[in-house]
């Protein structure tokens, strides 16, 4: 009942305030009226009585104001007052408040955007899925660790009905290419089991699910779309469903749309654009064994219901059991080290990857806190200055009774509404940058949104930036000597110091920021190495275009015929020296496991090795030198025996000689022995980062006409521009056949150059923070030069009119400049020079890996030190002019 | 008027209570009981009064209502609430605790 009382009187006190004011008012003004009328009777004369009852009350007004007090209202009021009274001072101080906003929601906008990376990748999970009884199954890997399944052990856990009520299975995501109208697009695949949707829960939006019919080898093939690519390549047209799409050249039919909302199995933030059953899976990669139990890899996740009543440790059990009794059925591939059960909440993707996704975060945090902290000390830097530019007005509000609480409270809330209005500006600023990706036409599809957790973690940190940084400076405003504030507006006791907290902000800015451009530095040092690295094979002139003749109904004879007119046409074309056939990307090898003869075959020792795929010709249209034996040629035929070119590093490796001629090696799984008839010079592949960490890969070229394979474009070698070869290459290809998908067109150099593209973002990822922490410790910089000038106006006035010229003052302020700055840029290079003289020590992990080695560059610290140069001079300019303008009689007189 | 007996810090809300707890009163005839009551000893200051008021109504222990006095005039009446009923209880066995014991200091000094 009482807590009723209290809230009804304090919620009339708010929002009833002037009610409760007019109340108070006539309630004094009736007590006044019948005291005067009680003195009146006790024959006192009127007008007496009523100076006599106005002198007692005393003043009306303080009355009112120690109600309000005992009301509770006081704080609420002042909040309410401060909150006004600061957006009016920020609006009026526009030219300190619209750069700080910016420069909070530059700061907080970098920060919201990564954040809404990590969040979709590593914190955001579906709400679709009731994850009770739901467990996640991992077979455990030779080592003993949790690893993926094959789809036989799936089909075995699945048997399991005892422990599982049901079971389902999705491949890791997968790369695929199909057609979209004339051209091909990359897409994330899924294969999965008939059983998905019901073990999860879940329902297709539109159509069906997969029957297990269709999971059966030979069946046709169907899959279910995401609902994404479903509104973003099918116009959201329930149409789509029935309608057939050709994925790596297979005719699917679209039986169904994903449930909206729900992303992939993986909770990765990427988007899968295609369900399809397993078998799908052995059609597309052209190789049956992918689903046996012997195959290279095992992609399988496997998820499933637990039956009623029974526990995780039962569940366990029946899985130790299965994992023993299959060690005994197939002592070759099942290793029998058990298999891991977990509930499906403990399990974010996979036991092995989730440290490492944790690892990655860390690392985006990281960077997050770089971020954050240069927002943040550029905001503290700015306020300081701005208290310390009012410390007059604060002594005075002190002098006259304000209480230190007041004006903190007062300096919190306005730098609170700085805060939350760069917060503001920083959601924008993310909303935009997080729409920007979505716009961008990427093969994968990452869902970034700027949901709740984001917004929350905005708020969060604006919250946090505001009252840390509003803080200290209103502390330190608080903590002055009013006789001497009021008095000067000199130099104030600490301006003498060159290490005062505002200098040292600048100074950790400055800092930070070399640092961060160091590391640009020595990653664009590693896109140049990359980019300088001597390729092995041709780049110039040489053009490639490949097509996908299945997805236009080519069966393989066609095919065959389809690509030898095309080369005949290609080659036609004027200045065209040389064409060849090939298949895949071209110098982009499929890591394989390959035995050795004469290897102990007992001990499993398989080695790695790069296949790539050539044709006849394909060695001197490249200009890869043959130093033994002979190229592949049309010897190399189907029904010949297997045969290969091998790099010079796998011959010397491998095989303990350059010259391997007539040595022989297996592919792990298969049985035909492959004879090494060539040495190939060694050579680079199409990745340039790859290069870098291995620039001499164990290669081998094999014929793929020999494997029965088809090719899948053309490659033209010019001697003039091979990107005016491209249009024309094309036209060849649909005058041929106007329904041929262009699957890919371009360049050697424009290959090389694609795989430069994550190191290159990477540096103008570190670049760009860095040149904005840089540029907004110049805007401190600036705020600190132009303060120290305004209050050393009478200082300077004495000098000049002592004689001092421009110069002695300009020269005054620029070794202000220099010395911030220069403790900044001084501590930032060592730290820059000291991490890549680590990095260089660990280039070389161990012998025959060479990562690659960062040197410290002249010619990097010289263009950063110029940087920094740069901001100073930007800085210093405005105050050094209007402290050289300054007018001695007038900054003497300006007391 | 300098001769009255200032009011400890807290009696002030003890004697609101206690003259409230027979009837509902107006401010002006609180004031005026407390000090018939305490013949002319203890004065009420308007000053005191009304932020007394306003704080035991902001701590739930009284009401107001705006209301017609006996002379048929508007004033605003305040009366106890139940927990205002109990906080008197409170404050009674506090001041008789403390004036006992003011009471033993002076008797045995």
């Amino acid at each position: 009942m009482r807590a009723w009382y209290i809230l009804r009187s304090r919620l009339r006190s708010v929002f009833f305030r002037d009610r409760r004011e007019d109340d108070l008012s006539e309630e004094l003004r009736l007590h006044l009226e019948r005291q005067t009328e009680a003195w009146i009777a006790q024959g006192i004369d009127p007008a007496e009585a009523k100076q006599r009852g106005r002198r007692q009350f005393g003043n009306i007004e303080s009355l009112k104001e120690e109600s309000r007090d005992a009301r509770g209202l006081a704080t609420w009021d002042a909040i309410v007052r401060d909150t006004r009274h600061a957006a009016r001072r920020l609006v009026h101080d526009w030219r300190f408040s619209v750069p700080a906003v910016l420069l909070l929601g530059l700061g907080i906008g970098a920060n919201t955007a990564i954040f809404s990376v990590i969040n979709a990748a590593l914190i955001r999970g579906s709400s679709l899925i009731d994850v009770t009884g739901l467990v996640e199954v991992f077979p455990n890997g030779r080592s003993g660790a949790p690893m993926l399944a094959t789809y036989p052990a799936y089909q075995d856990i699945a048997a399991h009905t005892e422990v599982f009520a049901s079971a389902m299975t999705a491949s890791m995501p997968d790369a695929v290419t199909y057609r979209d109208g004339s051209g091909m697009r990359q897409g994330v695949a899924e294969f999965a089991s008939a059983s998905y949707m019901d073990v999860l829960g879940l329902r297709p939006s539109l159509g069906r699910w997969f029957t297990a019919d269709e999971e059966r080898p030979g069946a046709g093939l169907v899959t279910v779309i995401g609902h994404r690519i479903w509104t973003t390549r099918f116009g959201a047209d329930p149409a789509a469903v029935g309608r057939t799409l050709h994925i790596e050249g297979q005719p699917v039919t679209i039986i169904g749309v994903a449930p909206e909302g729900y992303n992939a199995t993986a909770k990765l933030g990427v988007v899968t654009d295609f369900w399809m059953p397993p078998q799908a899976f052995a059609v597309m990669r052209g190789v049956p064994r992918v689903l046996e139990r012997n195959a290279f890899e095992a992609p399988f996740f496997v998820k499933a219901r637990l039956r009623d009543g029974v526990t995780l440790a039962q569940a366990r059990a029946a899985m130790d059991s299965l994992s023993r009794r299959l060690a005994v059925e197939y002592p070759k591939d099942e290793p029998g080290k058990g298999i891991t059960v977990l509930p499906a909440g403990e399990v974010r993707i996979h036991p092995g990857i989730d440290g490492f996704l944790k690892g990655v975060a860390s690392l985006l945090v990281g960077v997050l806190a770089i971020v954050l902290a240069i927002a943040c000390s550029s905001l503290a830097t700015l306020l300081l200055v701005r208290a310390s530019a009012r410390s007059k007005e604060v002594a005075v509000r002190l002098a006259i009774g304000a209480t230190r609480r007041q004006i903190i409270r007062h300096l919190l809330v306005e730098s609170l509404l700085l805060s939350l209005a760069g917060g503001a500006a920083g959601c924008t600023l993310a909303w935009w940058a997080v729409r920007g990706i979505a716009a961008l036409d990427l093969p994968i599809t990452m869902d970034l949104s700027v949901d709740v957790t984001v917004l929350m973690y905005a708020l969060t940190l604006s919250v946090f930036t505001g009252l840390l940084f509003g803080l200290a400076p209103a502390l330190k405003a608080t903590r002055l000597d009013l006789t001497s504030a009021i008095r000067q507006d000199g130099e104030d006791g600490g301006s003498r110091r060159r290490f005062t907290l505002r200098n040292g902000l600048v100074v950790f800015q400055v800092t930070v920021s070399v640092v961060l451009l160091a590391a640009t530095g020595v990653f664009l040092q590693a896109v140049t190495a990359a980019r300088a690295q001597r390729v092995g094979f041709a780049v110039d002139g040489v053009a490639m275009l490949r097509t996908d003749p299945r997805s236009a109904g080519y069966a393989d004879g066609r095919t065959a015929v389809l690509f030898d007119e095309l080369r005949t046409r290609i080659g036609r074309l004027p200045g065209v020296d040389t064409t060849v056939l090939v298949r895949g990307v071209v110098m982009s090898p499929a890591g394989l496991p390959v035995v050795l003869e004469g290897d102990d075959t007992s001990a499993r020792s398989t080695r790695d090795a790069g296949s790539i795929w050539v044709d006849t010709g394909f060695f001197e249209a490249l200009d890869i030198p043959i130093l033994f034996g002979r190229a592949i040629d049309d010897r190399d035929r189907p029904g010949a025996p297997a045969t290969a070119v091998v790099s010079e590093t796998m011959a010397r490796q491998y095989f303990g000689a350059v010259n391997a001629i007539g040595r022989r090696f297996r592919i792990e799984g298969e049985d035909a022995w492959v004879t090494i008839v060539g040495v190939a010079r060694d050579t680079g592949t199409d990745s340039r980062v790859d290069d870098l960490v291995d620039p001499t890969p164990r290669l081998f070229f094999r014929s793929f006409r020999q494997a029965g394979h088809q090719p899948t474009g053309v490659l033209a070698r010019t001697s003039g521009d091979a990107e005016r070869l491209l249009g024309p290459m094309q036209r060849e290809l649909l005058a041929i056949d106007p329904q041929l998908p262009i699957a890919m067109a371009r360049t050697m150099a424009q290959e090389l150059d694609a795989s430069l593209l994550l190191p290159q973002a990477v540096a103008g990822f570190l670049g760009g923070i860095g040149v904005l922490g840089l540029t907004l410790a110049g805007v401190g910089l600036y705020a600190v030069i132009a303060f120290t000038v305004a209050r050393k106006s009478r200082e300077i006035g004495i000098r000049m009119a002592l004689g001092a010229g421009r110069g002695d003052v300009v020269g005054d302020v620029a070794r202000d400049v220099a010395a911030v700055l220069g403790a900044g840029a001084a501590t930032g290079l060592t730290l820059a020079v000291l991490v890549v003289l680590s990095m260089r020590a660990f280039s070389n992990p161990a012998p025959g890996v060479v990562f690659f080695s960062p040197s410290v560059d002249p010619l990097q610290l010289l263009a950063i030190v110029g940087f920094i140069l740069a901001v100073g001079v930007a800085a210093a300019f405005v105050p050094a002019r209007r402290a050289a303008k300054m007018n001695p009689l007038s900054a003497l007189r300006h007391e | 008027v300098s001769d009255q007996t200032d009011l400890i810090q807290g009696t002030l809300d003890l004697l609101i209570l206690r003259t409230i707890a027979l009837e509902p009163m107006h401010g002006w005839a609180i004031a005026q009981r407390i000090q018939q009551i305490s013949d002319e000893s203890l004065r009420v200051q308007q000053g005191s009064l009304y932020p007394a008021l306003h704080r035991l109504e902001h701590q739930g222990w009284i009401t107001a209502e705006w209301g017609t006095s006996e002379a048929n005039r508007k004033a605003r009446f305040y009366s106890l609430t139940k927990a205002g009923r109990r906080q008197l209880e409170v404050e009674v066995s506090k001041w008789e605790r403390l004036s006992a014991g003011v009471n033993l200091v002076l008797q045995r000094t």
